[in-house]
């Protein structure tokens, strides 16, 4: 019942389906987690990209979807107690190291 | 003529029973627009008649009356965008002896789809391309299964000289 035309359309979505997913979940667009150390950028990338970040005094971990600081060697610890972040514009804050964890 | 309008009413009046029964069977839950698409078999059937203009028709106007009987003005910019560019392409497939109704379905199917995106990413943001490998995989799924079922359909229709 399938004919040569058919094949061609079916290969066409499926190659479609398997670089829009390639690209959606490898970081290439929509939400990327960005994490500044004194203003400077230190690393980017997908959210959807499990992930550990080490920075001089603060750990960040990326994980199924959601970002929170695991460690840092401050005081206060207000950003290790600061609630998984999940969201575009939503961002964790240390205030002593100077760092800034943020979904865009 | 007016057999042909009155047929064309019916196919519509048919269609949007289907797309009110699948609205029943929400299948939301899998991705946020996914459906299987049973009000696209009558412009399959249309198309496989050769009658692109009724098929344009038919498909307008259900469209259009659906969204004024069950949902709001907004979503009519989704479905007609979508309804309109997805019966173009098919109608471009549909003249090809290589592909059958099969294709053209699942081609609808993908570009239907597509345009919901687009329409999407300008309303929502570019986000809603997140759902692009989901809705791909769907249409492949959905398109077929239309596709074959609208096949079955229009063998045993054609012995019946209605096209």
């Amino acid at each position: 019942m399938l004919r040569k035309g058919d094949i061609v359309i079916i290969a066409a979505v499926l190659v479609l389906a398997v670089f829009s997913a390639a690209f959606a979940f490898s970081g290439g667009g929509g939400e990327t987690v960005t994490v500044k150390a004194d203003n400077e950028t230190v690393y980017t990338g997908s959210l959807y990209y499990d992930r550990t970040v080490k920075l001089a005094g603060n750990t960040v971990v990326i994980e199924n979807g959601s970002v929170y600081v695991s460690d840092a060697d401050c005081k206060n610890q207000i950003c290790v107690n600061h609630s998984p972040i999940t969201k575009k514009g939503e961002s964790i804050i240390c205030l002593p190291n100077k760092v800034i964890v943020e979904i865009e | 003529m007016a057999k042909k309008i009155t047929l064309y009413a019916l196919f519509a009046a048919l269609a949007m029973i289907f797309g009110y029964i699948e609205s029943l069977y929400s299948l939301s839950f899998i991705a946020p627009g996914i459906k299987l698409g049973l009000a696209n078999s009558i412009v399959l059937l249309l198309l496989c008649g050769g009658d692109f203009k009724g098929a344009l028709a038919v498909n307008t106007v259900r469209i259009i009356l659906s969204a004024l009987l069950f949902s709001t003005p907004f979503t009519l910019l989704f479905s007609l965008t979508a309804g309109i560019g997805s019966t173009v392409i098919m109608r471009l497939l549909s003249g090809r002896e290589s592909v059958s109704v099969i294709g053209f379905s699942i081609a609808g199917a993908a570009a239907h789809n597509l345009l919901q995106l687009c329409v999407a990413s300008a309303v929502f943001g570019s986000a809603v391309w997140y759902y692009t490998p989901f809705l791909m995989i769907s249409a492949l799924i959905s398109g077929g299964v239309i596709g074959a079922l609208s096949a079955v359909i229009v063998k045993k229709i054609k012995t019946n000289r209605y096209f």
